[in-house]
């Protein structure tokens, strides 16, 4: 297939591992971290690991936005699902998430009207087929979706679309990595930096991880031959002592982003002043919320919502998985009391979380190790 | 998309069968992984263009409606990058 084939050969992938490990220095031991949960789904999908030396890492990062959703959130969004005139629609990873009182799901079993879209623009769709009705979109994503929700909010408004709302939950990606940089039990070696979030904001945003932490940085692609390219340049810039913002995903990421994207996201939103992320906490300016000018459109203020915040259950993990502290596996309730069937936490909830990510790739692979061992 | 164009053959010589925009996702599929609400989007080819929606296709010959207001002017025969049924980029011509 044109434009997937030729970045999954097998034999370019092992020469590149072999190049890698020619960049190693022996007795050095380096840490990545991939930030973008759809990197992480590649790596585990197609054995990315088995192509590195041993003493190149990779460190899962927090680029899953279903796995960054505080359980307060959850509650939130399903306070406004139970309103018996509320069409509530959400994508479809989040319907399993927990939060302290059960899941979208849950909440879709004991009557609420909860639809899963794919688009935000279907969400719109349906409040024109619904005028008696009032259908409220749960906006998660960083930069890459947020566009789509933008544009579905000015779609609304030029339209005068009026029973149509938007609960957002749109964070930013730049924050979470100032956060993991200043974490002090977290030492990064270098960023494969997010692709798709990339098209939108551009690779600019990145320039102060080189600057200011002397830490390189690639934009990736999400095949597995893009990842080894990546972990090659990255290797090259190790090696020669240099801290860069270099783009690999050059055929879709312009290095300025999306200009009309970017107009559009800033007439939309604007940056809250905290917001909680899973495992983070409070990060200052991470996240947006609907600006005074679309203020009509915001759930938030049309509904009542608990706001109450949750702790995540003892048993779990997720946040120091997804500060790469610790691998999916050394997590306690990890395949026993937390698999994708009966998630714990939102690691393994959504396809593109380290937990789940591992649990349906990469476990078999380990045991196979640990056996050899 | 008019109605006319819906009944033209597609390019895989059968007739155009416009799918919603969910036909570029696969819901949390452990396979695929979630093209919606990962960092995941998917390229597809500028059928027709109507107004700021296209009709597009993607990699399998699957057809459907996409909003192309961030990525405008769109031509016929354009390849975008599309994520949660809107193209958040224009490729390269290659």
């Amino acid at each position: 297939m044109k434009y997937v084939d030729e970045f999954r050969d097998a034999e370019l992938a092992r020469a590149l591992g072999v190049q890698i490990a020619a960049l190693t220095e022996p007795g050095r031991h380096y840490k990545i971290m991939e930030v973008c949960g759809g990197h992480t789904h590649t790596i585990y999908k197609h054995g990315i690991e088995a192509h590195l030396p041993e003493n190149v890492e990779l460190v899962h990062g927090p680029g899953c936005p279903v796995c960054v959703i505080p359980m307060g959130r959850v509650d939130d969004g399903i306070a406004i699902a139970r309103n018996p005139e509320v069409i509530f629609t959400c994508f479809g990873d989040m319907m399993r998430v927990p939060g302290g009182s059960g899941s979208f799901l849950d909440a879709k079993a004991e009557g609420a009207d909860i639809r899963f879209v794919y688009s935000p623009l279907d969400a719109l769709k349906l409040a024109v087929a619904n005028p008696e009705r009032e259908v409220v979109f749960y906006a998660i994503g960083f930069e890459t979706t947020a566009p789509s929700t933008a544009l579905t909010l000015m779609r609304a408004k030029a339209e005068g679309i009026t029973n149509f709302s938007v609960m957002c939950n749109h964070v930013t990606i730049v924050p979470p990595l100032k956060a993991l940089l200043e974490s002090p039990d977290l030492r990064l070696d270098a960023f494969i930096g997010p692709g798709h979030v990339s098209t939108v904001v551009g690779a600019r945003p990145y320039e102060f991880i080189c600057e200011d932490y002397k830490t390189p940085i690639v934009v990736a692609g999400f095949e597995p031959l893009d990842l080894l390219q990546s972990i090659l340049m990255i290797m090259q810039q190790l090696q020669d002592g240099r801290a860069e913002v270099e783009n690999q995903y050059g055929r879709v990421v312009p290095f300025e982003g999306n200009l009309r994207a970017l107009e559009v996201l800033q007439e939309v939103f604007e940056l809250r002043p905290y917001f909680e992320w899973r495992g983070l906490g409070f990060i200052s300016q991470s996240a947006l919320k609907l600006s005074d000018a679309y203020a009509d459109y915001d759930a938030e203020l049309k509904y009542a919502t608990p706001g109450v915040r949750v702790a995540d259950p003892k048993a779990c993990q997720c946040g120091e998985v997804l500060k790469g502290v610790i691998k999916p596996w050394e997590c306690k309730v990890f395949g026993t009391a937390c698999t994708p069937e009966t998630p714990i936490g939102t690691c393994m909830v959504s396809s593109e979380g380290a937990c789940a990510a591992y649990y349906n790739f990469g476990r078999f692979a380990k045991s196979a190790a640990r056996a050899d061992a | 998309m008019n109605e006319a164009a819906a009944r033209q053959p597609g390019v895989l010589g059968q007739p155009l069968q416009i799918l919603d925009r969910g036909s570029y996702s696969v819901a949390c599929s452990v396979v695929e992984g979630c093209l919606t609400c990962g960092d995941v989007a998917v390229e597809v080819k500028v059928l027709e263009v109507d107004g700021f929606d296209a009709v597009c296709e993607d990699p399998h010959g699957q057809v459907g409606r996409v909003g192309v207001d961030l990525v405008m002017p769109v031509e016929v025969g354009n390849r975008l990058l599309v994520h949660a049924g809107v193209a958040i980029s224009r490729l390269k011509e290659s």
